[in-house]
């Protein structure tokens, strides 16, 4: 009974503080809200002019929530949300820290199509100049140039940069076909392995 | 709005269905009933049995062994009643499944057997989120019944 | 003649009134639990932005969930007895009704001057709660079995406490008829008797209505919903019904057996209403305060503590008899 009269007087010294937060979020003084934790890692947003559709995020996504595909003259990199765990890998491996996790997360939504379930980013496509196929965007072509001569030996810098002038625009197939016409076969290189 | 019709969005009953999934959901849920996000404030009750429940709550991501049951319960529901499926298991599968290669033991998300009427992703969702998710079945509830 | 108008009149009204205290007392229950759990319990004034939503209060919380229920499919399984699982709910109601009209309120007397109304009172109180445990038997189910085993155990031990109690105060107010009890007056031995044997129809009083250390018959984490399981839309709102029709009724009752007279006189009215926020004040405390029994537990604990209470009270009775 002692126990008993105990947790009584416990319970009643609280009794007028119930622990309860108000819900939905507001800013009234004189209540308490739910606190959106420093660091929760809510939906992930994409940044479109940072993207540049090079598919890392779908490489490492843990619940392949992530998808890229091409139709047309887009290029789209979705996030189906339903699958998405919120893990942030896709953060952590974007090379061009397109994606951010957000803090939303009161996402309830009534079917599978609905807009709000996808987070997606369409990337228009660079066509071949020679057969017209879309292939690639031009933003990735002009970052890979650019990661390319920052870590490149500096032998070799001069001759690739003007390979990768002349391929430009061609899609890979192209590039095969026509690799002896520009005069960028890879059979020059091989010098190179007495250096 | 009848009386009927209030009464029917002021005392939601849940039935908390688990199926699969690696209990982080349920956990959040009962987060969300318990004190500090406390649902009895808006007559949201926790109800043993399924043939007294309003809104099934299901998470995780439906081993076959458990079709079944799910079919059931499912079924155990007496009429208006709406499915809130709860994390990214019980919405699309998450982690646990892949379209292809099929996986022997699971088959993806309680939607393949049963209508779903309001998915909350997340993973897990925070309580708000599962409140939320609630809520939005509870409307879903009186459209149900207004239509009758 | 004009008593008789006013009787079938007070016993119309009785009803409706009965249900809206059997509502508040229920509400009162499940908010102070709640408050007890430093939770905030369905919410007396809902949030400002919620209000066209939600509603402005709930505090026919209870009323809404029985309405709610109205209005949901009913379920009847194929393995049960269909007649015995279909009226045990509207029986067990309509008892429950019954035994109100026993039961004095203030302003009110209804049938309570009777002959033997305390005999028939219990007896309805003891037929309703005959048929909750009837109907789930009847429903095929194995939960609802076990659930209803514990109940008939756990009834016949609370309810040797309820009689005992009844019939002590009933030897020292040498009256079997409610009204003469509770239009009594109050003397230092029967306050005495007031304790021992109001503590003792309290306990029972746990025991009916399941609450905590004795709700093993509706324990969900072993059980389901125990004898309800089965029961679904207006079965079950029916129940419910008959519960909150039970909770006023019990309450009722205690006050008028063990605290006369506030149950006599209209003038008392204020005071009846401060005894029964009382009453269900300290079930909920204990109901916040205990663990579930098991129903071995509980039954030792009856015969131990309760029984010897209740000779005692009848020792307590026959002094005051022979004595006062
Ligand atoms: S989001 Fe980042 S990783 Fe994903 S495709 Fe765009 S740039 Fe690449
Ligand atoms: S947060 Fe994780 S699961 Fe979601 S899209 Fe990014 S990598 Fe995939
Ligand atoms: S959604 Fe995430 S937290 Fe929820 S059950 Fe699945 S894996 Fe666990």
């Amino acid at each position: 009974m002692s126990t008993e009269i105990k947790i009584l007087k416990q319970v009643l010294s609280k009794y007028s503080k119930p622990m309860t937060l108000t819900y939905p979020s507001g800013v009234a003084p004189d209540r308490r809200y739910s606190q959106i934790p420093e660091g929760l890692r809510g939906i992930p947003e994409r940044d479109k002019d940072k993207c540049i559709g090079c598919r890392a995020c779908y490489f490492v996504c843990s619940g392949r929530a992530t998808s890229i595909y091409d139709k047309g003259e887009k290029r789209t990199v979705e996030i189906f949300l339903f699958r998405c765990t919120f893990c942030a890998h896709c953060q952590e491996a974007c090379p061009e820290e397109a994606i951010k996790m957000t803090n939303k997360f009161e996402i309830a939504v009534p079917n599978r199509e609905d807009p709000a379930a996808r987070v997606l980013t369409e990337l228009d496509l660079l066509k071949c100049k020679n057969c017209g196929t879309p292939y690639v965007t031009r933003k990735l072509v002009d970052r890979t140039y650019e990661r390319l001569m920052e870590k490149i030996d500096p032998i070799v810098k001069e001759t690739v940069s003007n390979d990768y002038k002349k391929l430009d625009g061609y899609c890979p197939d192209c590039r095969r076909a026509y690799g002896v016409d520009l005069d960028t076969h890879t059979k020059k290189y091989v010098w190179l392995e007495g250096v | 709005m009848g009386i009927m019709d209030k009464a029917r969005i002021y005392s939601p009953w849940l039935y908390h269905l688990h199926c699969g999934g690696c209990n982080g959901c349920d956990i959040e849920t009962l987060a969300a009933l318990a004190p500090r996000f406390d649902v009895e404030r808006f007559g949201v009750q926790l109800v043993p049995s399924p043939r007294h429940a309003d809104i099934l709550l299901t998470t995780g991501c439906v081993p076959k062994q458990f079709i079944p049951m799910v079919k059931r319960i499912y079924e155990q529901v007496p009429a208006p009643k709406v499915v809130v499926a709860v994390g990214s298991c019980a919405c699309g599968g998450s982690l646990f499944y892949d379209d292809a290669p099929e996986n022997y033991a699971i088959l993806g998300h309680p939607d393949l057997l049963i209508p779903v009427d309001v998915y909350v992703p997340g993973c897990a969702p925070k309580p708000e989120a599962i409140i939320n998710g609630v809520v939005q079945g509870i409307l879903k509830l009186a459209e149900k019944r207004s239509k009758k | 003649m004009v008593d008789l108008i006013f009787t079938v009149i007070s016993l119309i009204v009785i009803v409706p009134l009965a249900l809206f205290l059997g509502v508040i007392y229920s509400y009162l229950l499940r908010k102070l639990s709640a408050r007890f759990q430093w939770r905030v319990g369905p919410m007396l004034r809902m949030y400002g932005d919620l209000k066209p939503l939600l509603g402005t209060t709930r505090l026919l919380q209870p009323l809404y969930d029985i309405l709610k229920l109205y209005g949901k499919e009913t379920i009847v399984p194929d393995v049960s007895r269909r007649r015995l699982f279909v009226y045990s709910p509207f029986l067990s109601l309509f008892f429950a009704v019954a035994a109100i009209f026993f039961i004095p309120f203030p302003g009110m007397p209804l049938l309570s001057g009777v002959p033997y109304s305390l005999i028939i009172a219990s007896y309805l109180l003891i037929a309703s709660i005959l048929f909750t445990i009837l109907g789930p038997v009847a429903s095929g189910s194995p939960w609802a079995a076990i659930g209803a085993r514990r109940e008939v155990e756990l009834f016949l031990v609370s309810e040797l406490g309820f009689v005992l109690s009844l019939f002590a105060v009933a030897i020292a107010r040498q009256s079997l008829v409610i009204w003469e009890i509770s239009s009594g007056g109050q003397s230092l031995y029967l306050a005495l008797l007031t304790v021992t044997a109001g503590a003792l129809m309290f306990v029972a009083m746990l025991g009916k209505l399941h609450i905590k250390p004795f709700d093993m018959p509706e324990a969900e984490a072993e059980i389901v919903a125990g004898p309800y399981t089965e029961y679904s839309g207006k079965l079950l709102g029916t129940y419910y019904l008959t519960k909150v029709f039970l909770l006023y009724g019990l309450v009722a009752l205690f006050i008028s057996l063990f605290l006369p007279p506030i149950a006599t006189d209209v003038l008392w009215l204020p005071l009846y209403i401060v005894a029964a926020v009382v009453l269900v004040f300290l079930l909920t405390s204990v109901q916040v305060l205990n663990p579930r029994y098991r129903i071995r537990n509980a039954i030792n604990w009856y015969l131990k503590v309760a029984i010897p209470l209740g000779v005692l009270n009848f020792i307590i009775a026959l002094a005051i008899w022979l004595v006062v």
